[in-house]
């Protein structure tokens, strides 16, 4: 240990003002304090400082994410071997979808990475933490059989106009890994919707659940649609279906979500609003359902938590404390408006069949303004009580 | 009559409290005077190297007010004026004879007190050279003679850590402390609040006369001046308001009684660092840390005059600030760790739940003055909240300032504030961000803003 902190402050001196290196001093104080918890100390008061830090915060949702990362590789290489009718070993799928995956998570960071790094150097910020989500994030919401280009240009639109023209991390007002995965999905639609791209096998087709509810016949059920079409409730809430990499299996996010609410890292208002908004809308739709409606009418809540991005969305993304609402009160509207649109957008907007990321990238634009009606508030409490006098 | 259960926030369970036993001790050699510690105070210097001062004789005076003085606690020779940045004057230090002797004053008799008008007790004071012991919120500066106060607060509890216990000092010493009360009552036309803590036993806070009584209970800060004042009698924009430490009200009623400047001050002795030491000191005002802590050498040590969250790091060889009636000593940090950011945590202390040690059974914990990371933009905007028991929005607050938003931060309350309220989130935040100087930033643009 020693030798490493003598080693660092060796090559740190490089770094120093007025030496030659001196611009890339952000990477070299992210190295620095990855491998060594920093020494500074307090200089005014308070001179004692809680032991938590963003580095702690950020690895925090990392091992939160690591169910969904896990369930990612091996889902992929499941859905290969679905695809092609062969019998693959549990190792067999892992190591398969690993190949496939492994790729775009380092593709997402290097890319990634390499803005966060420039904008740093120019603006003489130091490298910030967040990255590590937004990059690994981004990656678990891609479709598995992305191009790779694809993915790097994603992140790059997602880092730079989704956060760091905005001022960089906690100043952007959009999610910078879904402004990414929404980029990718409106400038390349064939790669990231439809029915064929989510197993990574040439040619093979297969609607997701919620391809196969909004195509069903009118006035049928929705359930035996998704029978029919061999998704059970079961594969969908453990996660044995096509879809994005990381979000196909409900099970591996509440085991985040766990941790997350254990940790205190993530605010539990939003994820309940959003399941409270999600069951009151699709609950709406249930009663108003007719003989001639959409399938989608009859399909229970707890389905439409289960299938596409929804359990992900709300507990991963929709979190972001940066980008969402930053009052308690503002958290539950947030949280319950993004559960009710989602369901508006999966059954009432025939163009895309599945809405969380929508929802989503839409209440981070409104999230400011809930707070600001919520801070209203408090002024107007502050000036009544001057005047009751 | 009030009692107020105050839930948010958090008591920092350091090692090292301080014994509850009264130790006298012995004159010091040399005692301070230190301008920097009176906010709002600009000084202009009433003596020179070599002179011969008295106890209560005029060390400066303010030149906005000049019947603001500041005195001399000890007699002695004047040996050092110590001066900082633009000649600023930092400290008067002096050379102490041992005898005491002391400007002799007008002296009152208990019940007369009560008789006296508001301009003989402002007289009283300003000449008894005590008038700073009384400050004013907003903006925690020297209270000017010239305005009226809506109501006084009496600061007789302090929740932060470590923090002497009020009502120990306070016992036994109902005489003085209600002379003191019924001077403050003198002064205003408004009331006097004495707030203390739940479950006080000593006379001179339960048996208190002539003032409205407050009791408040929670964790930290729960003491603090504002989050009485807050909840008691709230500071719309144009309200003043004066407060004054319980020790400082014990000396205002020991100067009408005995027409002599006090200079007693009871300081709690605490911090792991300061071992064998660790009791109820008494000295005087101005006193040097290392007399208190018996000549101790110590090494790799942070010695503050005041607490962990809102002291000053006065080093070895400083004196006590005038308004503190604390000591801290805790061991320097500085260690770096190997991937401490993966590590389980088992001995970290925190207040989120992201390592180890929150799950453990809580017990006194041994803090450095380690930051424990780097400074990052702020991320986590909700960890705030739960430590500020004031009807504050302290994410948008601070927003507000950084934008340099003066207007929409006196709507955000910043004028019931002080820094001292905001300790706590700068000590739990994860970006490191050091709100109170925000804070402190903030008022210090509106106060000038305002005096223009």
């Amino acid at each position: 240990m020693k030798f490493v902190e003598n080693q660092m402050k060796k090559i740190g001196g490089l770094f120093a003002k007025g030496k030659p290196l001196e611009k890339f001093f952000p990477f070299f104080e992210a190295i620095d304090t990855f491998l060594l918890t920093p020494g500074t100390r307090t200089k005014k008061a308070p001179f004692v400082r809680d032991a938590v830090d963003l580095k702690r915060v950020m690895v925090s949702v990392i091992i939160a994410l690591i169910p969904c990362i896990l369930m990612g590789f091996y889902n992929t290489g499941y859905q290969i071997q679905t695809a092609k009718g062969l019998e693959y070993s549990f190792w067999g799928c892992f190591g398969l979808g690993l190949a496939k995956v492994l790729p775009i998570i380092l593709v997402s960071y290097a890319a990634g990475g390499f803005w966060e790094a420039l904008f740093a150097v120019v603006r003489k910020h130091e490298i910030n933490e967040g990255f590590l989500v937004t990059g690994i994030l981004y990656a678990l919401i891609l479709p598995p059989t992305i191009p790779l280009w694809q993915v790097a240009v994603g992140i790059s639109f997602g880092v730079v106009i989704g956060k760091e023209i905005f001022g960089g991390t906690g100043m952007n007002v959009l999610n910078p890994a879904l402004t990414a995965r929404a980029f990718v999905f409106f400038a390349y639609p064939a790669q990231m919707s439809g029915d064929a791209v989510w197993a990574a096998v040439d040619g093979f087709s297969r609607a997701t659940p919620l391809a196969v509810v909004a195509t069903a016949q009118k006035g049928t059920s929705a359930i035996a649609a998704l029978t029919d079409a061999g998704y059970t409730f079961k594969d969908m809430f453990l996660g044995f279906i096509p879809g994005s990499i990381g979000e196909t299996s409900a099970l591996a996010c509440l085991l985040g979500l766990g941790f997350l609410l254990i940790a205190g890292v993530a605010s539990w208002r939003v994820v309940a609003g959003c399941a409270v908004g999600l069951t009151a809308m699709s609950l709406v739709f249930f009663a108003f359902r007719g003989e001639n409606s959409m399938a989608f009418f009859n399909l229970p809540p707890y389905w439409h938590m289960v299938m596409g991005g929804f359990a992900f969305g709300s507990i991963f993304m929709a979190t972001d404390p940066v980008s969402s609402s930053a009052t308690e009160t503002g958290k539950w509207i947030y949280g319950i408006l993004i559960g009710m649109l989602v369901v508006l957008i999966r059954m009432v907007n025939p163009a895309y069949p599945e809405g969380v990321m929508l929802a989503i990238l839409f209440m981070n634009v409104f999230a400011p303004l809930i707070d600001h009606f919520i801070v209203q508030q408090n002024i107007k409490r502050r000036r009544a009580r001057a005047t009751a006098k | 009559m009030g009692s107020f259960s105050i839930q948010k926030g958090r008591d920092i369970l350091l090692k090292g409290a301080a014994k509850k036993e009264i130790v006298t001790i012995p004159l010091p050699k040399r005692v301070a005077v230190q301008p920097p510690d009176f906010n709002g105070l600009s000084s202009r210097l009433r003596v020179k190297v070599d002179d011969h001062v008295k106890v209560g004789t005029t060390i400066f005076s303010d030149k906005g007010v000049p019947e603001i003085q500041v005195a001399s606690p000890a007699s002695g020779k004047v040996v050092a004026v110590n001066r900082g940045d633009k000649r600023a004057l930092l400290s008067i230090v002096i050379e102490t004879d041992g005898r005491q002797e002391a400007e002799s004053r007008p002296k009152f008799p208990r019940e007369k007190i009560r008789t006296l008008s508001k301009a003989e007790i402002t007289d009283v004071l300003l000449k008894g050279h005590l008038w700073p012991v009384l400050r004013r919120r907003p903006f925690s500066k020297v209270a000017d003679p010239h305005l009226k106060p809506k109501s006084i607060f009496v600061h007789a509890m302090n929740s932060e850590p470590l923090a002497g216990d009020v009502d120990f000092i306070l016992q036994g010493r109902e005489g003085e402390f209600q002379a003191g009360l019924d001077v403050l009552k003198g002064l205003t036309d408004g009331d006097v609040h004495l707030c203390y803590a739940q479950g006080a036993t000593s006379k001179a806070l339960t048996q208190a006369a002539h003032v409205q009584t407050h009791m408040f209970s929670g964790p930290h800060p729960a003491g603090n001046v504002s989050t009485h004042i807050h909840y008691v009698d709230p500071i719309n924009k144009g309200d003043l308001v004066w407060y004054v430490e319980a020790q400082d009200v014990l000396r205002i009623g020991s100067l009408f009684l005995s027409g002599v400047y006090p200079t007693e001050r009871i300081v709690a002795v605490t911090g792991e660092g300061a071992v064998h030491h660790q009791v109820y000191a008494k000295t005087i005002v101005g006193a040097p840390l290392s007399s208190l802590l018996g000549g101790m050498t110590l090494q790799q040590m942070r010695c503050l005059s005041g607490s962990v969250l809102s002291g000053r790091d006065v080093g070895t060889g400083g004196y006590l600030r005038f308004y503190d009636s604390q000591v801290t000593v805790i061991p320097e940090g500085g260690k770096r760790e190997l991937l401490g950011w993966l590590m389980p945590g088992a001995r970290k202390y925190t207040f989120s739940r992201t390592f180890l040690s929150s799950f453990l059974p809580q017990r006194e914990v041994s803090l450095d003055s380690g930051e424990h990371g780097s400074h990052r933009a702020i991320v986590l905007n909700h960890v705030y909240d739960s430590l500020v028991p004031l009807d504050i929005m302290t994410y948008f607050l601070i927003k507000a300032v950084l934008a340099g938003n003066v207007e929409e931060a006196e709507q955000l309350g910043i004028l019931e504030c002080d820094e001292e309220d905001f300790a706590l989130c700068t000590f739990a935040c994860p970006s490191k961000t050091d709100v109170g100087k925000i804070i402190r930033d903030g008022l210090a643009l509106i106060d000038k803003k305002d005096s223009v």
